[in-house]
């Protein structure tokens, strides 16, 4: 599952909104129990979302610790790291930021327009 | 909840034996770990510190475990982590890191890092959360090519991003 094969692994765990939507949980609220993480997928089972984790934890994706009799799930963001790295180099990180705050800005900027313009009109 | 703890996970081509050396040893670590290097060999129940290049004081804390990995077992390194790169992260409370290295076949290491004891430093919690991604891909771009991540930001700049 390690070196070559990780990215495929990463890339299968991200492919499902669910898988998402549980590291999405985990960013925000790391180190969660498994009931913790049910609460936040009331429509599916326990058994579902203990799929899913696995999934994510066999991409390396979701680590899990114990505190005491407590198992915690923690988000590892190594792997995605690594799949960014391989076509973003280290040196093009910073630019790429940089390019995509000013897309944000541009955008933003844009919609301001468009809101001006009936008034305008 | 738990934000207290970070934990990561990364795979890397190299014996269990140099990623112990990359961890313990200041001729690895002045090369990936934004220069620095301990002050004296760590020793087991030691106080140690860690200085940069420049002589700058980086961490200190107390060397809880050093158990280099054997044929079976896994190696365990545990020091707490006392910040002294940062005024204001100097004043939070110290945390504790936990390095186990073990044998994952197939020529690979897997290498698991827990940054826990930070329910009461909010700012070191923050500061580290990314930086221990930078440090631990550098590691093993270290170990499997022979060079370092380039230098991409320091510190400074880290602590700065996490106020911000």
């Amino acid at each position: 599952m390690p070196s070559v094969e990780q990215g495929t692994e990463v890339f299968r765990a991200l492919a499902d909104p669910t898988r998402r939507a549980l590291l999405d949980r985990l960013f925000s609220h790391d180190g969660q129990t498994l009931n913790e993480l049910c609460q936040n997928f009331p429509e599916m089972t326990r058994f579902g979302v203990m799929k899913h984790l696995s999934v994510l934890a066999e991409a390396d994706l979701v680590l899990t610790a114990r505190q005491g009799r407590t198992k915690r799930h923690y988000l590892n963001p190594v792997p995605i790291e690594q799949v960014a790295n391989r076509w973003i180099s280290k040196y093009a990180a910073r630019f790429t930021s940089a390019l995509v705050a000013l897309d944000d800005q541009v955008i933003a900027g844009s919609e301001t327009e468009e809101s001006r313009r009936p008034e305008s009109a | 909840m738990s934000l207290n703890t970070h934990v990561y996970q990364i795979y890397i081509a190299a014996s269990p034996e140099q990623v112990w050396a990359a961890i313990t040893d200041s001729e690895w670590t002045r090369r990936y770990f934004h220069t620095t290097s301990f002050v004296e060999p760590p020793q087991r129940g030691k106080a140690y510190r860690t200085v940069r290049a420049d002589g700058r004081p980086a961490i200190d804390g107390v060397i809880e475990e050093m158990q280099p990995p054997l044929a079976e077992s896994p190696g365990r390194f545990v020091q707490t982590w006392h910040i002294l790169y940062d005024a204001a992260l100097e004043q939070e409370p110290p945390g504790r890191v936990e390095w186990t290295v073990e044998n994952a076949g197939e020529g690979l290491t897997r290498v698991r890092l827990v940054h826990g004891g930070l329910g009461q430093s909010r700012l070191t919690w923050q500061n580290v959360k990314d930086g221990w991604v930078w440090i631990l891909d550098s590691m093993k771009t270290l170990l499997e090519t022979g060079n370092p991540l380039p230098r991409v930001r320091d510190y400074e700049g880290v602590v700065d991003a996490a106020r911000s």
